[in-house]
């Protein structure tokens, strides 16, 4: 006795066709009602043993499979639907529309083997094809990125899956790097223990790897030290915000000035300067220009004379 | 200093100020800082005195009792992990078989406690006079981001400001079968019993070395005085009770 059968001994088959819309939303709604059951409970036992996100895949898992089993299950033989000549057309159906929905599957599948290899977890501050962001959601068929400026960002996940993802709190630790320029008759040992007993203060950047602090380059107008520190991936942004002006006012409270640019002009003694023209040039620019450039001025102004 | 105290309070740690005062119905909490005034040429005012504000809660009760306590020192500036990286300024070596005992300090937390009519505990507030640092521990890609201190070994209790440093009774047990040089351990918050009195502040933990690669840390318990008790538990009283408590060490010792 199949369930057909039953049915026509429950229900007199009055008006077969009512019946049989009858029982297929029953049955729905009864495979609806024990997957929600299910998943509800498993989602409860398994809730602080198991990974967020491989929860949420393994409960759509169960959900889908069992609406589609009471469907070919139970639904299919109350409308007398013969599974296996559905093969035959489910081929036929099936290749138009693979033809149809080519990029919805292609997203659908990009979508499953972004949720096994997992480049990007929801909550994770990421750079998807050039769009920076943060993972608000990972959907079957899309990623959706909040932009750092707010903006909701829908990626089909067939891009996410091809283009290149950086996730920039994947790893535990991130480096930034600032130049810091000092003047030259300061004591660079000295600029670069100031510079570290500071970062020795700051809780969240990290004693190991340590931090690394050197001269780089002897340029043009300063001697200028790297400064490489280390942080938590996730306090990267308000350590680096924070600490170069931090530097700045330690130098200067440690008497290391930060100089400004400057350029030394030598003049040669036989060349005719236009002596009006240039003090008259030197009295206009004095009011707005800083100190160094006032010793700057000086310079011009000494070999002003000596090149008289 | 670590005690229960009731409304109203006025209490000086150090230069902090920890006031609990009526207002209105309520309670009003302040923890801050007063240092003395300067004028324009940065010279000290006599008598005079600014204060920082340092926390600042309204509790909706007029009447409760407050309790000041160690707490697990990974909490402060924000809980960004659970475990607490040690590392010692003097490594330790240690032959195969052998179990050995020392002792080495840590950080202090201090958690200020609500207690209710009913009893129950909340936390409303946390400082610390220690300093505040993390550290990497293992690779970048799956290593762990710890809480950093930096101690001395000692052979016998060490004398520390409880304010400041407690110091853990660790007895290392070497499980291999070759002689181990340990420079840190990494303990996970989740297992720790802080236990305190007036003049000490103490915690009991073991050290199991497998091999070169792997340990294991764990904490056990003090029998407990009037004179020597158990403080609050802030990771057990967030009733995460699928977390493991014990620390692995699988990035070296």
């Amino acid at each position: 006795m199949n369930l057909t059968d039953i049915t026509e001994h429950v229900y007199p088959p009055s008006n077969p066709i009512l019946m049989q819309i009858i029982l297929v939303i029953v049955i729905l709604f009864l495979a609806v009602v024990l997957a929600k059951g299910i998943t509800l409970y498993i989602q409860r036992y398994l809730k602080d043993k198991m990974d967020k996100e491989k929860l949420a895949l393994l409960l759509k898992l169960i959900y889908y499979s069992i609406i589609i089993t009471a469907i070919t299950g139970f639904i299919f033989p109350v409308l007398n639907i013969d599974t296996s000549g559905l093969l035959v057309a489910g081929g036929v159906v099936g290749i138009i529309l693979g033809f149809a929905s080519q990029s919805t599957v292609g997203n659908f599948i990009a979508g499953i083997f972004l949720m096994l290899e997992r480049p990007i977890k929801i909550g994770d501050a990421v750079s998807i094809n050039d769009n920076f962001g943060m993972v608000e959601d990972i959907n079957i068929l899309s990623t959706i990125i909040r932009t750092f400026d707010g903006l909701y960002m829908r990626i089909p996940n067939q891009t996410v899956f091809t283009t290149n993802i950086t996730n920039f709190v994947a790893n535990q630790g991130r480096r930034f790097e600032y130049s810091v320029g000092i003047r030259y008759s300061d004591d660079a040992d000295k600029a670069i223990r100031v510079i570290k007993e500071l970062i020795d203060e700051q809780p969240y950047a990290l004693a190991n790897p340590s931090p690394n602090i050197f001269v780089d380059t002897l340029g043009d107008s300063s001697v200028n030290l790297i400064v490489r520190v280390w942080a938590p991936a996730t306090e990267w942004f308000d350590l680096r915000t924070k600490l170069l002006w931090l530097i700045k006012e330690r130098l200067e409270a440690n008497d290391i000035q930060i100089p400004f640019p400057q350029r030394r002009l030598w003049f040669p003694s036989d060349v005719n300067i236009n002596d009006v023209k240039l003090s008259n040039v030197l009295n206009d620019d004095k009011s707005n220009i800083s100190p160094t450039d006032n010793e700057q001025t000086e310079n011009i102004e000494d070999m002003t004379e000596r090149g008289k | 200093m670590y005690n229960i105290y009731h409304t109203p309070l006025n209490l000086e740690i150090e230069d902090t100020f920890i006031t609990v005062e009526k207002q209105d119905d309520n309670l009003l909490y302040r923890r801050f800082f007063r240092e003395e005034e300067k004028n324009n040429d940065n010279l000290i005012v006599n008598n005079s005195f600014k204060e920082k504000e340092l926390a600042e809660i309204l509790l909706l009760n007029d009447d409760c009792d407050i309790l000041i306590t160690p707490i697990e020192p990974v909490n402060i500036p924000k809980p960004l992990s659970s475990f607490l990286l040690i590392e010692f300024n003097c490594p330790v070596i240690i032959g195969p078989g052998e179990k050995k005992k020392i002792y080495i300090t840590f950080p202090v937390e201090i958690g200020v406690f609500f207690k209710n009519r009913e009893g129950d505990y909340e936390i409303i507030d946390m400082f610390t006079f220690s300093k505040v640092k993390f550290t990497l521990y293992g690779s970048h890609t799956h290593g762990l981001i710890c809480k950093y201190w930096a101690s001395d070994v000692f052979t016998n209790p060490p004398e520390t400001d409880i304010l400041r440093e407690g110091y853990i009774e660790l007895d290392i047990i070497n499980d291999s079968s070759s002689m181990m040089q340990i420079e840190k351990t990494v303990f996970n918050a989740y297992g720790m019993k802080i236990y305190y009195g007036d003049k000490r502040l103490a915690m009991k933990a073991s050290l199991r070395i497998i091999n070169k690669l792997l340990a294991e840390t764990d904490f056990s318990t003090y029998p407990t005085t009037s004179r020597f008790k158990r403080s609050m538990e802030l990771y057990t009283s967030r009733k995460l009770t699928f977390s493991r408590t014990k620390g692995i060490m699988e990035f070296g010792l």
